[in-house]
């Protein structure tokens, strides 16, 4: 046994395709972009190398560090919400009448593009006549506020679109990870009086938590390089109030023609991203795997 | 759970059902509105002429074109990326070698990268390999780039799979191909139906790689088209969202008709096998 | 057995693809980025790339179509293959082929701050060569020179904006004020207006430049029509109490109400949409939304009826006149390193001149060349703004055209605080003053 999976032909075969795409395609733009950030560069003209004074910079830049800040505010939000996923996967992949055609309605917004959904929610929140406006003037709301012009509130007004896109995708895993429990672990704690909370919690929950965890992983690494609807619904504005490291990194590279610092910012970002998992990673570390 | 307990989850599971499809019949009734109508009224409110003529002037031009390069694009991309990425996991999580706990982290670090600042360096590869303006660009882009989520999602799966199956397989005189695609493989289906899903819908929306690296008319994707109505100084989007509605078709049906006959499907032909 | 045979093709097609795309790329060099079609056997191709999209600048496509069929049979052997991309996309893109050194042959281009970094790196070829007086000529005023970049000419204008505010004539009577000439009768309409439930003025800020063209008003109006440009190059200071003046009028107008409620969060489209659907009664936009409000099909007759323009009101006791106005031009560029690049020089100038002798008629364009316009028959909105245009004492640049990237960056963020109250108007010409100066 141990010889035949530990035969290095076999996994130099099954490894080297997927590491060597990596390899060039990630990799090197990886190493390139850390590169530029050491330079002063337009992005068009010649470059001039400056060493870490890019980075330096940046440690410095408070614009960055409330960019930052915004990016790990919608990390934590877009954990928290995987709760609120998992607890839908859990009802639509229990035997209720209907699942099986709820979940495909439920997975809907994901399968429309950053640009439809962007205009969809620019129409939501359309401070004169948007959807969510006219229902409060309705309800006697005197004067809604305008969602996405509000220093104060834009954050969190433009985070519901996001975590709202998103609900798809981890609903979608969730409920792979589910179905794939054997049937027979449940049929068992049925017969032996559990109820359907006992057997989500005792068994269900234990038995994907190594879903989970690659969830809350892809959720925050996901979340501290989002850009998508952010850039399309307000470009980090007003007065850079929903600004995120890479709608950031974005305008000083491509709007400022600052590439060299904008690669910097790239750079750090990555490093963030980097420190982040590893720390999530310690943190739901556990010794024992659970195995069906 | 009592009778009405499970009217009241009954009624919240419809809410949220309602607000979910809520955004395709809004966009389809977007696709039968003018600019006027789109950014005046209320978008509750039914198109008062339906704009009919909205789909011929998406259909207008090479969207036919386009729509075959974002098929057969996206199928390709997927086919590689899941499989390269079943068969990396596979060695990672079944197989024993030292690195692999090294090599596991690498992968992960592929999932960080940001795009945007990727651009230019991939520009430059391929124009040094004299793959701008080639499919194939694309192709390895999607391909590459989907490869870290695709494995992080198939991760969990592959843990979680009985030792004793393989360790069965072994002692049959079983080689590691024949492991890998007639037993591991099957028994992902789920997983993988899962990750084909999302690659799908990440290589059907992308435009920012197909807009650097193709310059031709005739490698462009669907993206492109919707990009077609948005002008210097005007953008047609009654236009835009007929052609995002003619562009979601294709990913609903398989989504709500394939998707568990593709899971059926594999699953019997796997026993049977 | 099946599903084995099945895997093991796909994976055997999988592996003759990555052969294919990792050695097949050595030979096939005949795709390189020159062109779309490789089968056009030795003619000369021009790569032109724009942003006039098929969809919905219609007619401006139709015409740049013409153009090239007619450069092409004028110029047997010389093939152009075009490009179109999105506006977002097509800075995009450009700036990726610029940092690859891959620059299409002939391309957009817009003067100031944005041609700048492309200049002087040597990106872009210097027209003069072509430029002989007779074709110098035949540019408008001013127009040329906004292309110049120490003393060299890096792109040829095509078109020329210049900016008014839009009103809405049935509102203005319904309500029963006149159109205003001067701050103050501006600010009284837009009370008037407001006390009778009607928003004055639609301005999507959220795209930054919008609101920026309304304090470059102001600041001409009040501190004249040189103080700008003084900051920008240095030959003055940025803060003047004119400039500082015109943040405050700013201010004082956005506290009355006079902008539509979430301006910062609104887009320009949505902004214009607005005052087309009769939602509020004035629109400050430029010369290129005259077709949209005078021959576009889809836009309702009763709105192209109602709508009116007026220059920018003067303020009491400012230097700046009201026959000043801001605008823009756009034009296009040859690249420096094009292999082509003769060739690419005489598109260039056979496509601003055909341009120019029909994309006011045909497509609402008004073009950056002197033109007679008596013989055209044209909407009055279009004939009174180029009468305008005709009689402008001054043009001021739009201010991401005036100053260079960064500046420009820290001006719309500036403009986006000032619209919301986050910053004074001594902040807001403290921040450009110091953008402006670190910049030199």
């Amino acid at each position: 046994m141990k010889k035949v999976m530990s035969n290095k032909l076999m996994i130099a075969l099954y490894i080297l395709p997927a590491l060597l795409l990596i390899g060039v395609l990630i990799y090197v733009p990886l190493v390139l972009t850390g590169y530029y950030g050491l330079m002063k560069w337009d992005g068009i003209g010649d470059m001039t190398f400056i060493g870490l004074e890019n980075y330096m910079e940046a440690i410095k830049d408070e614009d960055f560090w409330s960019s930052a800040s915004h990016s790990f505010l919608l990390a934590v939000f877009s954990t928290l919400s995987l709760a609120i996923y998992l607890i839908i996967s859990l009802i639509l992949a229990s035997k209720i009448k209907g699942s099986d055609i709820l979940r495909k309605i439920y997975l809907i917004p994901m399968l429309l593009s950053s640009v439809a959904i962007a205009q969809l929610w620019i129409k939501v929140y359309n401070p004169i006549n948007g959807m969510l406006n006219s229902l409060l003037m309705t309800l006697g709301v005197d004067n809604p506020p305008a969602w996405l012009a509000e220093p104060d509130i834009v954050l969190y007004a433009i985070f519901i679109p996001i975590l709202w896109q998103y609900a798809g995708f981890y609903i979608l895993i969730y409920y792979a990870a589910l179905k794939n429990i054997p049937e027979t672990l449940i049929e068992a704690a049925r017969i032996d009086g559990a109820t359907a909370w006992q057997i989500a919690y005792k068994i269900k929950l234990p038995l994907i938590m190594g879903v989970v965890k690659v969830t809350i992983v892809l959720a925050i690494v996901g979340s501290l390089k989002y850009f998508d609807l952010i850039f399309v619904m307000t470009g980090g504005g007003p007065n850079g109030a929903s600004e995120v490291m890479a709608s950031y990194m974005y305008k000083l590279a491509f709007a400022s023609y600052d590439f060299g610092y904008g690669s910097a910012i790239g750079f750090l970002l990555l490093v963030i991203t980097l420190i982040v998992t590893v720390i999530i990673q310690k943190l739901t570390e556990s010794k024992d795997e659970l195995q069906y | 759970m009592g009778r009405l307990g499970y009217s009241i989850l009954y009624v919240f599971l419809a809410i949220v059902a309602v607000i979910q499809v809520f955004p395709l019949v809004w966009l389809f009734m977007f696709s039968l509105k003018d600019n006027s109508e789109i950014f005046g009224l209320s978008p509750f409110a039914l198109p008062t002429d339906p704009k009919w003529e909205n789909y011929v002037k998406a259909w207008q031009g090479d969207i036919g074109l386009y729509f075959f390069n974002s098929i057969w694009i996206t199928v390709l991309a997927i086919i590689l990326t899941v499989i390269l990425a079943s068969m990396a996991t596979f060695a990672i999580t079944r197989m024993q070698w030292k690195l692999s706990g090294f090599v596991l982290i690498l992968f992960m670090v592929g999932l960080m990268i940001p795009v945007q600042s990727a651009l230019i360096p991939l520009f430059s590869m391929f124009l040094g390999v004299n793959l701008i303006d080639n499919p194939l660009s694309i192709v390895i882009t999607y391909t590459t780039y989907n490869l870290p989520i695709t494995m992080m999602i198939l991760l969990g799966f592959y843990y979680t799979l009985p030792r004793e199956i393989e360790e069965a397989a072994v002692i049959d005189g079983c080689s590691i191909n024949r492991l890998f695609f007639q037993i591991i493989l099957p028994m992902t289906t789920p997983v993988m139906s899962t990750t084909v899903i999302i690659n799908m819908i990440y290589n059907w929306n992308e435009f920012i790689f197909v807009n650097t690296f193709i310059n031709s008319n005739k490698f462009k994707t669907l993206t492109v088209g919707i990009q077609n109505f948005i002008g210097q100084y005007q953008t047609d989007w009654g236009p835009i969202g007929a052609t995002l509605i003619i562009s979601i078709v294709p990913v609903l049906i398989l989504f709500f008709f394939f998707s568990n006959k593709v899971v059926e499907g594999i699953s019997s032909s796997a026993v049977k096998g | 057995m099946n599903t084995k045979k099945a895997f093991s093709t796909i994976f055997v097609v999988l592996v003759a693809l990555f052969l294919l795309a990792g050695c097949g790329s050595n030979g096939d060099s005949a795709s390189k980025n020159d062109g779309a079609s490789s089968d056009s056997d030795d003619s000369t191709v021009i790569n032109f790339m724009h942003q006039w999209t098929e969809g919905s600048s219609a007619k401006q496509n139709k015409l740049v179509n013409d153009i090239i069929s007619a450069f092409e049979k004028e110029n047997p052997g010389v093939k152009v293959e075009q490009e179109v991309l999105s506006a977002e996309q097509y800075k995009d893109k450009l700036k990726v082929l610029a940092a690859s050194n891959e620059l299409p042959d002939v391309g957009q281009a817009w003067p100031g701050g944005w041609l700048k970094p492309y200049a002087e790196g040597n990106k872009f070829a210097s027209f003069d060569d072509i430029l002989d007086d007779e074709f110098r000529n035949k540019f408008a005023g001013g127009t040329l020179e906004s292309f110049e970049v120490e003393g060299k000419t890096y792109g040829l204008p095509e078109e020329i904006n210049i900016t008014g505010i839009f009103y809405n004539k049935a509102i203005f009577e319904e309500n029963g004020v006149e159109v205003p000439t001067t701050l103050a009768e501006l600010k009284n309409v837009a009370t008037v207006l407001k006390d009778n439930g009607v928003t004055p003025i639609a301005l999507g800020n959220k795209d930054r430049w919008t609101g920026s063209i309304w304090y470059m008003y102001l600041a001409d109006r009040i501190a004249g029509p040189d103080t700008i440009e003084n900051a920008v190059n240095r030959t003055g200071t940025f803060e003047d109490p004119g400039l500082i003046e015109a943040a405050a009028q700013i201010q004082e107008l956005v506290g009355q109400g006079a902008f539509i409620k979430g301006t910062n969060g609104m887009t320009n489209l949505e902004a214009e949409n607005m005052f087309m659907n009769g939602l509020t009664a004035m629109y400050l936009t430029a010369s290129w939304s005259l077709p949209n409000f005078t021959t576009n099909e889809d836009t309702p007759q009763e709105f192209k009826d109602n709508v009116g323009y007026f220059k920018f009101p003067t303020v009491e006791g400012g230097k700046g006149d009201i026959d000043s106005f801001v605008g823009g031009t756009a034009g296009v560029f040859v690249a420096e390193k094009s292999e082509v690049k003769e060739e690419a020089k005489q598109f260039a100038k056979f496509f601003v001149e055909k341009l120019a002798e029909s994309s006011l008629q045909d497509a609402g364009i008004i073009p950056a060349m002197k033109l007679d316009t008596e013989s055209l028959d044209l909407p009055p909105l279009v004939s009174q703004m180029l009468g305008d245009l005709a009689n402008a004492s001054d043009i001021t640049l739009f201010a991401d055209n005036i100053m260079t990237a960064q500046p420009a960056q820290v001006h719309l963020d500036m403009i986006q605080s000032l619209f919301g109250g986050n910053v004074t108007p001594e902040e807001f010409v403290e921040a450009h003053e110091e953008a402006l100066s670190n910049n030199e």
